[in-house]
């Protein structure tokens, strides 16, 4: 027996635009102006905090359920940050520091989190990345991949509509064992929609390491099947998911079609997306330790606050329960609401 | 007025409502240039272009996961599936996402989604062209399921349909797409989704159907009132889900008896949802067990598709032991 083609090669090394000495490549620096350099880094501190957080409360049982992103905070923050007011976000299980990123209050997902009469939700979902309509975070479910197909669908009605717009989809590694994963990147080729697909590259989908999702090396080289763009980008480098993601965005807007983002995530051990950024942060005199500390002093009180109403807060009543099934409730739902 | 077929009139309002609302886009497998294996779709891409009616991949998930996206942006999809055979692929993005986007996002975002597809057999389609599976989507809450069995109602609820707020699945019963003729109102109008239509007067058997199956129906009422006397009322659903109870509880309290025909596998199809209402709101009334006539608890077969539709030939004995009991 012969093999038709050989191995493939070991994949490209993820691109890096944040140096040891905090200095950015100068290929990835243009427009990381000082205060979106702080936005970046605020907003990573507040994730990590905010997950913690939330994992202490799955473990204490006060909340059923939490899906974190520890680690992951460069790849989370620095693709969305890089989307447009009119561009549309689809988070996957693990990216409410996106939605978070695009406006959603912080009490919004805490009494998301908490299932109360409060929220937006209305608590017909276990904890998940809570969405927002007038941010355009579209609403998630836990199932894998499905919403990719929704991001790429999203991205073909802008293009029609013919609106200078594009959409961010994330989702883990695992979910490009799916269907809806092929579908939606093989639609996505076909109608040149402007998505921007994001697989956090973490080495494992729950305990499932990525050899067992595929035996391709890495995830990028996946776009090329479909007629994508594929790129691997460190993603413990806030700057270098920004920079590739903004160039993804324009290029999608340009009409030349999506692009598959590969964020190559570290192991255990490997560098802190966080302290990367302070370094940077450092180095542009951008960041004092006083001043991370007082940084840190505000998100755990925003967090408390939060999380304190909410957990105060009623659950919805049981006639909520038979609203918005459909717009108007159907003859059998009116009659199952007045019938205890 | 003007004379059609199922395909003629259905093709008409897809036509109407793109012209009126430029939100409206059709897509699917071949439904572009050859406009569907059925024709339903034939012309729409020479006036709407390439992107209001698309040839889409093979994929029904990716096509009902792309329309969900499409109606999130703000687009109102009509995905063409190209035989309710093929649907299955596309039953998680139906079920898990398309039928709960209203409900799960607390009202936000609603996803108006309304997926047309060919249904049922008689047409020597065998096992995986005939299916009727209409009762896996009314057992899901949030969708609502629409299967006519005329021109004209094919036309109107077809236009309601697409200015409903929720998402439809609209049943078009192959075996009549060009068999089914009529006269159809010219220009816009709807049938309202949510009420049946009794086709047939009659005080001794309530007899409900719909799409290809009504007119079994109506031939077995004949054959019942020819041989043996017996006055059916025979009821067309139109609209499967909601479903028009009023209509059905008023005719079975009139009746006292009552016959359940479909295509669709007995156990578990829609017709026990309609018996066990029925036992429910007019117990008192029923003069006999209801009945049902349907396809075998087997999958749809071949050669064999005669034996396996519930035919007037198999109603009308189900009529006059109900009507005798």
């Amino acid at each position: 027996m012969q093999l038709l083609a050989p191995p493939p090669a070991p994949a490209a090394p993820p691109l890096v635009a944040l140096r040891d000495d905090g200095s950015v490549d100068p290929a990835h620096a243009s427009a990381l102006t000082g205060e979106l350099a702080v936005a970046l880094y605020e907003n990573m501190v507040l994730a990590r905090a905010l997950d913690e957080r939330l994992i202490a409360l799955q473990r204490e049982g006060r909340i059923t359920q939490h899906a974190s992103a520890l680690g992951e905070e460069a790849a989370i923050i620095g693709a969305v940050a890089a989307m447009q007011d009119e561009d549309w976000v689809f988070p996957g299980s693990r990216e409410f520091a996106a939605a978070l990123w695009r406006g959603v209050p912080l009490v919004a997902y805490a009494h998301h989190v908490f299932g109360t009469a409060r929220d937006v939700g209305k608590g017909r979902d276990a904890p998940a990345p809570p969405f927002w309509k007038a941010a355009r975070v579209a609403s998630t479910s836990p199932l894998v991949g499905t919403h990719i197909p929704h991001a790429v669908g999203a991205a073909w009605a802008a293009r029609i509509r013919k609106a200078a717009a594009a959409t961010l989809v994330f989702f883990g590694e695992g979910a490009t064992s799916t269907g809806d994963f092929h579908t939606g990147l093989n639609f996505a080729g076909v109608t040149r929609a402007p998505v921007i697909a994001l697989c956090r590259h973490n080495g494992a989908a729950t305990s499932t390491p990525a050899s067992r999702q595929t035996a391709s090396a890495g995830f990028a080289v996946k776009a090329v099947a479909y007629g994508l763009r594929g790129v691997r980008v460190d993603g413990s480098d806030v700057v270098a998911v920004l920079s590739v993601v903004r160039e993804a965005r324009a290029r999608a807007i340009a009409g030349q079609g999506g692009t598959l983002v590969e964020a190559v995530i570290p192991g255990d051990g490997g560098a802190d997306p966080i302290a990367r950024m302070r370094v940077h942060l450092e180095s542009r005199g951008l960041s004092a330790a006083e001043r991370d500390e007082r940084l840190r002093a505000e998100v755990a009180a925003d967090i408390e606050r939060a999380l304190a109403e909410a957990a105060e807060a009623a659950p919805p009543n049981r006639e909520s329960l038979f609203d918005d099934v459909y717009a108007q409730p159907s003859w059998n739902l009116a009659e199952q609401r007045s019938r205890r | 007025m003007t004379q059609m077929n199922m395909v003629q009139a259905i093709n008409d309002a897809l036509r109407l409502e793109m012209r009126r609302d430029d939100r409206v886009v059709v897509l699917g497998e071949d439904v572009g240039k050859v406009g569907g294996v059925f024709r339903v779709t034939q012309g729409l891409w020479d006036e709407f272009g390439d992107d209001r009616v698309v040839d889409t991949p093979l994929s029904e998930a990716g096509i009902v996961g792309t329309a969900i996206g499409m109606a999130l942006y703000g687009l109102v999809p009509v995905p063409e599936i190209q035989f309710a055979d093929f649907i299955y692929p596309a039953y998680d993005q139906i079920v898990s996402e398309l039928a709960k986007l209203r409900w799960r996002s607390g009202g936000e975002y609603p996803a108006k989604v309304v997926v047309r597809t060919p249904v049922g057999g008689g047409i020597r389609g065998g096992l995986y062209h005939s299916q009727s599976p209409e009762s896996l989507f009314i057992h899901v809450a949030g969708l609502k399921v629409v299967c006519p069995s005329n021109p004209r109602d094919a036309k109107g609820l077809l236009l309601a349909a697409i200015r409903d707020p929720d998402p439809v699945l609209f049943f078009e019963p192959k075996r009549i797409y060009r068999a089914a003729k009529g006269e159809v109102p010219e220009g816009d109008y709807t049938v309202q989704m949510g009420q049946a239509a009794t086709v047939r007067e009659g005080k001794d058997v309530t007899v409900i159907a719909w799409g290809a199956m009504l007119y079994e129906a109506v031939a077995a009422a004949d054959e019942a009132q020819r041989s043996k006397g017996i006055e059916c009322e025979v009821i067309d659903l139109r609209t499967l889900w909601p479903v028009d109870i009023d209509a059905i509880v008023s005719s079975v309290k009139k009746t006292g008896r009552v016959v359940v025909v479909h295509e669709a596998p007995k156990t578990c199809g829609f017709g026990a949802e309609l018996v066990a209402l029925i036992n429910e709101r007019a117990f008192l009334h029923l003069e006999a067990p209801p009945a049902r006539v349907c396809g075998y608890d087997t999958p749809f077969p071949y050669a064999l598709e005669m034996e396996y539709l519930p035919l007037a030939h198999r109603i009308v004995p189900a009529i006059v032991e109900t009507a005798a009991y």
